[in-house]
Parts: C-alpha cells; structure tokens; sequence
C-alpha cells in the first residue's frame, strides 16, 4: 500500500567522499590548531586564546543543539517531507561528543574568560556576591557535565535509533522516538537556557536578561538550519542525493531559515527595545558596550547583516528554489551567526573597541575542521537518507503547491 | 506489535488517520454542516443559552452605563493599582483572540491540514473575543469624552497622541489585528456563504446570503484568485500573531516596575495567548460538535492535536515562570526578588498559585495519551487554564503595582461588584456573539474540508495519506 517512489539509482552513500570530507577536516584543524598554538605561544598570551576559544565553541556548539532541536521538532510534529533532511541533522547533532571533548580547555580557560566572578574580590561586589553560590567554578562544571551529558544521551539516542532503523525497518523505532521526543524538548529547553547564561551571560555577572536564552536558541537554530542546507547543497555537488533531496525541500529549508531569521529578530528586537526604553543602568551597561567605538559598526551590521539582508534576499520563492543562491544565503546566515555570537561576548572583555585577532580565525580553522572530520567520518558510517523511515516515500514525493 | 490491531494502531499513529470520519462524503459534509443554520427555528437548548448570554451582555452594557454616569470610582481602582479589571480583562480577552489567527494561518503555512476542521469556528471566536477586548481600554480612560483621543486625528490644538508610548502602540496593534482576522474570517467563508446561498429556500435567505457571498461562483479563476489571497493574508497575518500579544506585553515591560519590567516577556505572552485561546476553543468546540452532530468532522483527532498544543504552549508558559523567578534571584535585585517572593507568599498568594496550579500542573494530565482524547478530561483543563490565564493577568497587573519601591504607598486592590459584574458581562457579550454565529453562519469551513478529503484529490485510492493528520 505504501507507494513505492525510490529514486531508484540515486547515490545516497557517501562512500569514499567521507574520507576525502575527513581528509579535508583534518588537516584544516591541523592548521587551525598548529597556528593558534603557535600564536599562543609567541606572546599573544592565554588571555585572548581562551577568549576565542569561548566564541568559537559557544558557535559550534550552538550549531549541533539547533540541528538536535531540528531532529526533534520533526520527530514530534511527525513530519513527513523533512524524513530525506533528517539524517544530515543527525550527524551534525551528534557533534556533541566532540564538544563534549572541546569543553575541556573552557574549564583550562575559566579564569580568563570568566574572571568577572571567578576573582576573591567577587565577594566583595554585592552586585556578583549574591549570586557566587551559582557562579562557582565547581558547580558551572558539574553543571556542564550534566548539560553535555543530556545532550551527548538525547543526539546519540536519536541517531543510533535512525541509523538501526535502517538495518531493521523496525516501525516501533519511529513510534519510540515520537514519543520520547516531546520529553527530550523540554530537557533541551531547560538546558540549552542555562548553558545560554552560563556560557555567555555570565562573562558579565551583572547583567540579567530572561530572554537570553531565547536569544541563543534562535541564533543556534537559524546557523543549523543553514548548515544543514548547506550540507545538502554540497553533498548533491558532490553527487550525492541528486534525486532524493528535491528542490522542494531545499524549498522548505529556506522557509525555516527565513522563519527563524524573523523570529531570531523578533526575539532580539523584544531584548533591545524593552533594556533601551526601560533604561535601567545595570541593564543598559551590556548594550552601551556595544554601542561604543568600532563595537556600533558591528551592532549596526548585525541589524542589517543578520536581519534585513537574509529578510530580503529569502522572502521571495525564487532564490529559496535556486541551489546557487540558496547555497550563498546559508554561508552568509552562517557567517552573520559567528559575528552575532562573537558580539555577544568579546565586547565584555573589550569594552573599548573591536579588537579582532588571528586568533579568532586560526581556533575557528582549528574546531570547523575537527566538526567537519566529525561529521565526514558519521556520514560514511550509515546512508545519506534514513532508508526505512516508514514516512520515507512521504518525503520523497513530496512536493510544494 | 504481532497483532494486526496493534500494528493498525502503529500505522495510524505514523501516518495518521483520516480528517473526515463517518465515511461522509461532499454531499455529507454540506448536509452537516448547513443543516445547522437552516434549521427554520432554533433548537430550545440554543434559546435558552442565547437569553443567559445575552443577559450578560445587557449587564455589561449597564455597567458601562453607570461607569459613565457615575465616574470611575465605582470601581476598586485606585493609589497605587491604577490598572485593575479592565486591563486584566483586556488582555485575558486579547489572549483569547490568538487561537484563531493561529490556527488559519500559521497552521496553514505549516501545512496543518486537520485545521481546517475547526478554523472558521476558532477566527470567529477570535474576532468576538478581540471585540470584548476593545471595550475594555476604551471605558478604562476615566475621561470616556477623550476616548478618541486615543487615535491620531489631527484635530485645531495640534495635540498627537504619544506615539513613544505602548498604549497607543496597542491601539494600532489591536484594531490591524482585528480588521486583518475580520477579513481573513469573511474572506474564507465566501464559498460556504455561496453555498448556503444556492440552497436557500425563501427569497430573504437567497439575498443576504447571497449578498455577503459577493456574487461567488466557483469558477476557476475565482478559486484561483481566492487560494492566492488566501496564502498572501496567511503570510500577513502571521507576524500578526507574535505581534498583538507583543506590544500588549509592551505596555507593561517597558516600565521599570518590578516584575514588569522583563525582556521575555513578549513571547511568553505569545505562548500564553496561544494557550489559553487553544483552551477557550476546545472549551465551545466540543459542545458543540456534540449538540451539532459534527463528529465526523471535528473528530477526536482534531481535539487530541488541540490538546497537544495546549500542554506545548502550557509548558512554554511554565518555561518562563520559570526563568523569570530564577533571573529575579539571579539578578542580585532585592526589588525584583521581593516582587517574585511576594507574588508566591504576599497577600494575593492565592492568585499566583491559582495561576501555578491551573497553567502549569493541570495541563500536565495531557503527556497522557488517554487523557488527550478523554472529553471529561479535556473540558476540565480547558475551563482550568482559563481561570488560570485570567489569574496570570491579574497576578501581573495588580501584584505588580500593590506593592512597589517604598512600603509607605503599598495598598491593597479588590474590585467592587461593578468590576466582577462588568467582567461577568463580558463573557455575556463573548456569548452572544457566538451563539448567533453558530445560528446563522458555516461553523465550518465546507470548502476547506472538502479540499482534505481524499475526494478532492484525482485518483485518491491508496495515495490517500497526503490528506491525513
């Protein structure tokens, strides 16, 4: 009864590509990692390494937690044209266990990046004093063992739980993932909040914002959603999943990375507006810092650069339909997503102006070729589509009207 | 899973079952649907809810009558809660008013086909709740002579209202609100209107139903048309959904009172409205699919999805509870903590645990699969998170401002019997409206449904899972 579309002959194994893809990873984190340490060992100093090292992982892990959210938002919904999407964000989900490793140096590095509340004269602040019971450093790193560890069980679990699918064709794995799915998002919210405020709000103890949170998922959640198009792109380039993967769903990704674009802005536009038109000191000091010196030029492009642009450039179903364009507006939303996060944190250290350092590029090298290597090396593991997901020719034939 | 029923079960639970139950087919469904409001008199049960409801209605209209012969003083208002009833009313009803918007058009930009079972039902009751919440700020003015002061009409002393503040923001966010919902709701219901039209027997019935219908025909470049504008108002009102309840939250987070004063407030107020609004249509729609005979289609399915939405946006409420109390101690402010703390524990402790109780933990029943498709059960928590949101908004409103910075000007609010009756009348006005939609116009939208059925679709044997939940 199921209708049998197969896009029979389509290439859906990565096949030798993962190793080139591992290949390629390896090396450019080689040169990432040889670079940065050089530079951190010629007088740049631990200071601005740790710096960039915070910046670059608050990135890659916000990267793997929008592709979890992505993985279980269709398992929960039951989506069925995103089933030929789903494995990609599998792979990128699962990342998780590489952060968990990268998270080491963060806690070398705590006493330069969170030295705010980490110095004996913290207690004498009544401003920080209050809150040391949480901002501690014992208790952040039991906290983020217990936040990577949720995050390694639920990207692992879903993976291995698809990829056995594949062998097994066994319905009761997608009823099971439905069902734990709707669970895991409320872990994932809980989580990803706070690791939000320990990770980037806490770089200034002082400063409070509720909806902080929000604003890491949503940034997090556009960067997947482009990243994961971007995968597609790249591996149809590469001949792989010409058939299976459609315009149409590339169709569908460009409207979740302009919904999101929207939301990410609407969520940032309530932070804003409501911390300027309140003007309370103790809030309007996080963004004073960035609307001092060389700070404002980058606020004024994070406006436009990760708002009105892609706002514009997506609205029309034109290049949401076009691969080239497509492909150009996901590099872009995943560049304007790193300047977003690295204007979130590094104007806290550097009140006074941007102070852009190899070092932010050589570490980015370092961690997106060992996330590359990572998820080259996954790809090769298991086929490029979740072969015998019961939804599979829903997706397939799926088509936009 | 060896047993065919449980495998039956496994299949339906992937890929769903179908929208229109009872084996009806179009015919079937422009019988159930019309028979309704072309029954030649209502049935007794209708007459009797119509002359409560409308009572209610009367009743908010007295009031309204005395607040204007009397003054303001006859309500609980005063140093220091300026802000009492008529502002938590406003935006309990304005909450309200986010299902049905919601529903027609981000679940259609969603492709949520099982929508179209309750959508034209859900806008109605969002265009009749947004009228009860535009009476409120309108008698709140103190100065109802100065009402349209509110507008930005240029008038000789060349005084514009001020557009810095979030109460004139409201104004347009509400009035864009309704007249975007108003016209998305009639424009729908043109073809069903039609249909009424053709199959009208008396000559006063064929006019102004065909008067409203626009001189519909069916064609193909009128269907055409219709799913074009149909997709560009969706898209239009879709931000329209985030935005209403945005800048209602506006005007109170843009102050610097504690427990106001908060950057998340704007989407939790989204996800609230969305709640309780998702609560108030279950709330009228299973009586009436049941007195209606409208369980084909408006089935189980329909109420089970609902329900999830209700726990989603319930536990995205519980969410920011949640963050807000942990950022109020985090924050080192003994202003803000005090606030959080005397919410909890102060005098209106019975309000913010109502609120608690009813928002967060009862909707948990539905992680339950047999509770999301139980009516009993499902009633009950609808009628539950009403109150609760209604409490939410008195919680904000008035602990708020009971009690701010210096303890010399705390005082204490309740509202007088004009405040209760006023807000007990709203809902008579919130009925009235409803019962004479349900009498005279399509509760729901025949064409839409028709165009789920695998019917619709050619040569829809076994490809039929497309049309499905």
């Amino acid at each position: 009864m199921h209708k049998e579309i197969r896009a029979v002959g389509d290439n859906r194994s990565t096949g030798e590509l993962s190793g080139k893809i591992v290949r390629f990873g390896v090396i450019l984190a080689a040169v990432g990692a040889a670079a940065s340490l050089i530079l951190l060992f010629t007088g740049t100093g631990a200071e601005r390494f740790f710096r960039s090292y915070l910046v670059n992982f608050a990135y890659f892990l916000s990267l793997s937690l929008g592709a979890l959210f992505f993985v279980l938002i269709q398992h929960v919904t039951g989506a069925k044209w995103s089933i030929v999407v789903r494995r990609v964000a599998e792979v990128l989900s699962a990342n998780i266990g590489l952060l968990a490793i990268l998270f080491i140096p963060m806690i070398l590095g705590m006493g330069y990046t969170y030295h705010e509340w980490l110095t004996p004269d913290a207690a004498e602040d009544p401003a920080i004093a209050s809150k040391l019971g949480f901002l501690n450093r014992n208790f952040f790193i039991v906290r983020w063992v217990v936040y990577l560890g949720i995050w390694y069980l639920l990207t692992s679990w879903f993976y291995r739980g698809s990829v056995r699918q594949d062998e097994t064709g066994d319905i009761l794995l997608t009823l099971r993932m439905k069902r734990l799915s709707a669970p895991s998002l409320v872990l994932f919210a809980l989580t990803v909040t706070f690791a939000s405020f320990d990770l980037l709000m806490s770089i200034n103890p002082r400063w409070y914002s509720t909806i902080f949170g929000v604003y890491y998922f949503s940034g997090g959640a556009v960067g997947a959603f482009a990243l994961i198009t971007a995968a597609l792109i790249f591996l149809q380039r590469c001949g792989r999943l010409g058939m299976s993967v459609t315009t149409e769903h590339l169709h569908d990704m460009g409207k979740l990375i302009f919904a999101f674009i929207v939301f990410w802005a609407y969520i940032g536009f309530s932070q804003y507006m409501l911390i300027w038109y309140g003007n309370i000191p103790e809030e309007t000091e996080w963004f004073l810092h960035r609307q001092t010196g060389s700070w404002t030029p980058v606020s004024w492009f994070i406006l436009f650069g990760h708002f009105a642009l892609p706002f514009l450039g997506l609205i029309s179903r034109i290049p949401k339909r076009a691969k080239g364009a497509l492909a150009v507006g996901a590099a872009w939303v995943l560049f304007v997503h790193w300047v977003d996060i690295y204007w979130i944190a590094m104007p806290e250290w550097y009140p006074n102006g941007v102070a852009f350092h190899l070092l932010d590029a050589t570490l980015f090298a370092a961690m997106a070729g060992l996330f590359i290597a990572a998820a080259g090396r996954r790809l090769g593991k298991a086929s490029l589509v979740p072969e015998k997901d019961p939804r599979l020719a829903d997706s397939l034939a799926f088509e936009n009207f | 899973m060896g047993t065919p029923t449980a495998e039956k079960a496994a299949e339906e639970q992937i890929h769903g079952v179908p929208l229109v139950q009872g084996g009806l087919d179009f015919t079937g469904v422009t019988d159930t649907v019309c028979s309704v409001c072309e029954r030649p008199g209502a049935t007794k049960g209708w007459y009797i809810s119509f002359a409560i409801a409308s009572t209610g209605a009367l009743t908010l209209f007295a009031m309204i009558i005395y607040l204007f012969w009397t003054g303001v003083g006859v309500w609980g208002v005063n140093q220091p809660v300026g802000w009492g009833f008529a502002i938590v009313n406003f935006v309990f009803w304005v909450g309200i008013g986010h299902a049905g918007t919601l529903i027609s058009a981000i679940l259609f930009l969603f492709r949520q086909r099982w929508r179209t079972g309750i959508n034209r039902f859900a806008e109605a009751m969002t265009i009749f709740a947004v009228i009860c919440a535009g009476v409120f700020p309108g008698i709140h003015v103190g100065r109802v002579w100065f009402a349209w002061w509110m507008f930005p009409l240029p008038y000789q002393q060349l005084v514009w209202p001020q557009f810095r503040s979030p109460l004139l923001w409201d104004v347009f966010a509400v009035s864009t609100y309704f007249t975007v919902s108003l016209l998305f709701w009639y424009m729908g219901m043109i073809p069903d209107l039609a249909t009424i039209r053709d199959r009208a027997t008396s000559t006063i019935r064929r006019l102004l139903y065909g008067l409203f219908a626009l001189g519909w025909r069916g064609s193909n470049r009128q269907w055409h048309r219709y799913e074009r504008a149909y997709l560009l108002l969706a898209a239009l009102a879709t931000p329209l959904v985030l935005s209403v309840h945005s800048v209602v939250s506006f005007d109170f987070a843009v102050a610097q009172v504690p427990g106001w004063h908060t950057t998340i407030l704007p989407p939790y107020f989204v996800a609230g409205a969305i709640f309780s609004g998702f609560a108030m249509v279950l709330f009228l729609a299973v009586p009436a699919r049941q007195i209606y005979g409208l369980k084909n289609l408006i089935t189980l399915q329909h109420l089970e999805n609902m329900n999830k939405i209700i726990l989603a946006t319930g536990m995205m409420v519980g969410y920011a509870y949640s963050t807000e109390f942990f950022v109020a101690w985090y924050s080192g402010n003994p202003y803000e903590q005090f606030t959080f703390m005397n919410r909890a524990f102060g005098p209106y402790w019975w309000a913010y645990w109502t609120m608690a109780t009813c928002n967060v933990i009862i909707p948990q029943v539905f992680w339950i699969r047999a509770a999301r498709r139980s009516i009993p059960v499902m009633l009950t928590v609808a009628f539950f998170v009403n109150v609760g949101m209604w409490f939410e908004r008195f919680v904000i409103v008035v602990t708020s401002l009971s009690r701010d910075f210096i303890p010399s000007s705390w005082g204490f609010y309740w509202p007088t019997w004009v405040d209760i009756l006023t807000l007990l009348g709203s809902f008579g006005l919130f009925f009235t409206l409803f019962l004479l939609f349900l009498r005279f116009l399509p509760m729901i939208a025949m064409a839409e449904v028709k165009n789920v059925m695998p019917q619709a679709h050619a040569g829809h044997h076994g490809g039929h899972r497309k049309e499905q939940v």
